[in-house]
């Protein structure tokens, strides 16, 4: 009977592993498999099954391809603006914010490959090099200073990063943080700052189903989904300072996705279909 | 010569430098949005309370006296060189859903030194501001203007001459130590006042400890000194002194001196060696001598400037100076007899 039960439900939800699979197939910290699925949606009550899988698809997704050709586009409108805005190539600084290996080196290297820009005279410089940004910025007494990543949820680790450097920006630059989804909250904070986001979507918070501002969801699924979270991480179910985004990049997940979509720290004791790669085991 | 007469003296007329920043523009009405603050001007630099009556000043009588701005190429916004404080008062009363627009003097930007004496100006007025990434701007006025001198360059930067000169003997440590102080991590970064405390340290091993020195040179002793510092083996880079305390107390006896180079060497090559352990012996000896003379000093001058000599009701006193000279002569005494027994016991 068991045996038969858990046949229909594969059945039953046959369509949505089907589509996670197809959705997400380019996931790079874990692969989304038919069975992990499974896997996955059998950590919850039978009951609760169906609005996980409403959640999961909420989920906006940018594959490896769909990423980089954001951002190259979105730095090539920008560096024709600055163009018409009288700013040459050799007077433009890209800048990584993160160390290496996170995503704002990972989306820089798009930048400079595929825009070929390196040969045509910018600057790379990482946010920790103090030095190089107070002689480069002396150099060229004016110019634009690219922030480059891929995401920005709350922007207090980029305002960070950048209060740190911008003390050391000497002369006359303008600023701009290239990347290809903000939250709104991260919005509001950057321009506050006097850095202007280049972005392709605003993710804002009504997109967020767990989200007290948002309606995506009807009143009842959205409690429990909440509910479950908090289950599951009682202070961080909803991701960091509770802003329950909802979206994924090929690389890695935010830390501000709700618990039940990333797992706990190690997986353990909840899996999760997109888990972030330091919370892998 | 005057302090303006000097500065016009260096090879380039810093004057103009500084006349840079000052506003000549013009008059316009800017919407908040359209500001951008300096980016030099750390947020913590402003005083809360001050800030909220300037805000209620504001909310009432809007902004009465224009802020400085300068237009941002390619940003559709002005930078702020004269008026965060006002900036920040409106963008919190817009935060609280009053419209306001700002009069702002719109001036070119600043030049290269202008805006880096403008950065000086903010720096100067910031809690805990680590000084070795103000060393490397003072490297580019300098370098700018042609001008190494202190006091000269203390007129124009705002910074004290002791400020200047600490800075000036950062900028005398090779590049990699001096990165090591521009870390953003805290945790990891080494305090600019670590170098300038060590620095003579440095010289002192070089000159006294010259095996040391040609083996692994004044880097390779610097190197066990940040290590010993990332050890914990350095509670305090003041403790610095200490080395150097110890060296010039021990100059009259040469062979006390010797056993304070041996214990630099000791200290340098053993990174668990802490500093106050390993010259504490030398110097906490001297400061209570030192200590003891000025009491010494202290009671005599206090004694006669109450001009005693013709007091009445003198019994109590002359008690109590007897108790001190018996006290004194047993110490003499203990004092001109010390040192062989002290020699004797320690060779037993």
């Amino acid at each position: 009977m068991h045996r038969f039960k858990k046949i229909l439900n594969t059945i039953k939800y046959s369509y949505h592993y089907l589509w996670a699979c197809y959705y997400f197939s380019d996931y790079k910290p874990q692969p989304i498999t038919i069975r992990g699925i499974i896997n996955w949606l059998n950590q919850f009550d039978e009951k609760d099954r169906k609005i996980i899988l409403a959640l999961l698809h909420k989920v906006t997704y940018y594959s490896e391809k769909e990423t980089e050709s954001i951002i190259v586009d979105l730095n090539e409108q920008l560096l024709e603006r600055l163009e018409k805005a009288d700013i040459p190539l050799k007077k433009v600084i890209y800048v990584q914010i993160h160390d290496p290996g996170s995503s704002s080196p990972v989306m820089l290297s798009i930048v400079r490959d595929r825009g070929r820009i390196e040969r045509k005279g910018c600057y790379f410089i990482d946010s920790k090099n103090v030095r190089e940004i107070l002689e480069t910025t002396t150099k060229l007494e004016q110019g634009a200073i690219i922030y480059v990543d891929d995401f920005a949820a709350s922007g207090d680790q980029f305002a960070e990063a950048r209060e740190f450097l911008a003390q050391h920006i000497i002369g006359n630059f303008s600023e701009f943080f290239l990347l290809p989804v903000i939250c709104e909250e991260a919005h509001s904070k950057l321009s506050r700052l006097g850095v202007e986001p280049i972005t392709r979507t605003i993710h804002s918070k009504a997109d967020r189903p767990l989200h007290p501002h948002s309606s995506l969801l009807d009143k009842a699924s959205k409690d429990r989904l909440i509910d479950i979270c908090r289950q599951i991480d009682k202070r961080g179910g909803l991701g960091y300072k509770e802003l329950a985004t909802m979206v994924v990049f090929y690389r890695n997940s935010p830390n501000s996705l709700p618990v039940i979509l990333r797992g706990c720290v190690k997986q353990n004791p909840w899996r999760g279909i997109l888990p972030r790669t330091t919370d892998l085991p | 010569m005057s302090p303006n007469a000097q500065a016009n003296q260096s090879p380039k007329n810093v004057a103009s430098a500084v006349a840079a920043v000052v506003p000549q523009g013009t008059l316009q009405r800017l919407k908040v949005s359209d500001i951008k603050p300096n980016p030099n001007n750390p947020r913590m630099l402003f005083d809360r309370l001050p800030l909220n009556d300037l805000k209620e000043n504001i909310r009432q009588h809007g902004v009465l006296v224009p802020i400085t701005v300068y237009e941002v190429k390619g940003q559709k916004k002005y930078a702020i060189l004269d008026g965060e404080r006002r900036y920040r008062c409106c963008l919190e009363l817009e935060d609280e859903g009053l419209k306001l627009t700002i009069p702002a003097n719109i001036v070119d930007p600043p030049d290269k030194i202008a805006g880096i004496l403008y950065m000086f100006s903010i720096h100067n007025f910031r809690e805990q501001w680590e000084l070795m990434p103000t060393a490397l701007s003072l490297q580019i006025v300098m370098k700018e203007l042609g001008d190494e001198d202190t006091s000269r360059l203390s007129k124009i930067t705002g910074l004290s001459e002791p400020q200047i000169d600490r800075c000036k003997l950062l900028l005398e440590f090779p590049q990699k130590y001096q990165d090591m102080s521009l870390e953003p991590d805290r945790a990891t970064r080494i305090p600019s006042n670590f170098w300038t405390e060590a620095y003579p340290v440095l010289n002192l091993a070089e000159e006294t400890l010259p095996t040391i020195a040609k083996k692994i040179g004044r880097d390779g002793i610097t190197d066990k000194l940040v290590e010993k510092y990332r050890a914990k083996r350095i509670k305090s880079v003041i403790h610095f002194r200490r080395i150097i305390e110890a060296y010039d107390v021990t100059s009259e006896d040469k062979k006390e001196q010797k056993r304070v180079v041996d214990r630099l060497a000791e200290y340098i090559t053993n990174v668990d060696l802490e500093t106050r352990q390993a010259f504490d012996e030398f110097v906490v000896d001297n400061r209570r001598i030192q200590g003891s003379i000025n009491a010494c000093k202290d009671f005599v001058s206090l004694l006669k400037r109450s001009k005693l000599e013709h007091a009445l009701e003198k019994d109590e006193l002359i008690v109590a100076l007897k108790r001190v000279k018996e006290y004194v002569e047993k110490l003499l005494q203990k004092l001109e007899g010390s040192d062989e027994p002290a020699i004797d016991k320690k060779n037993k």
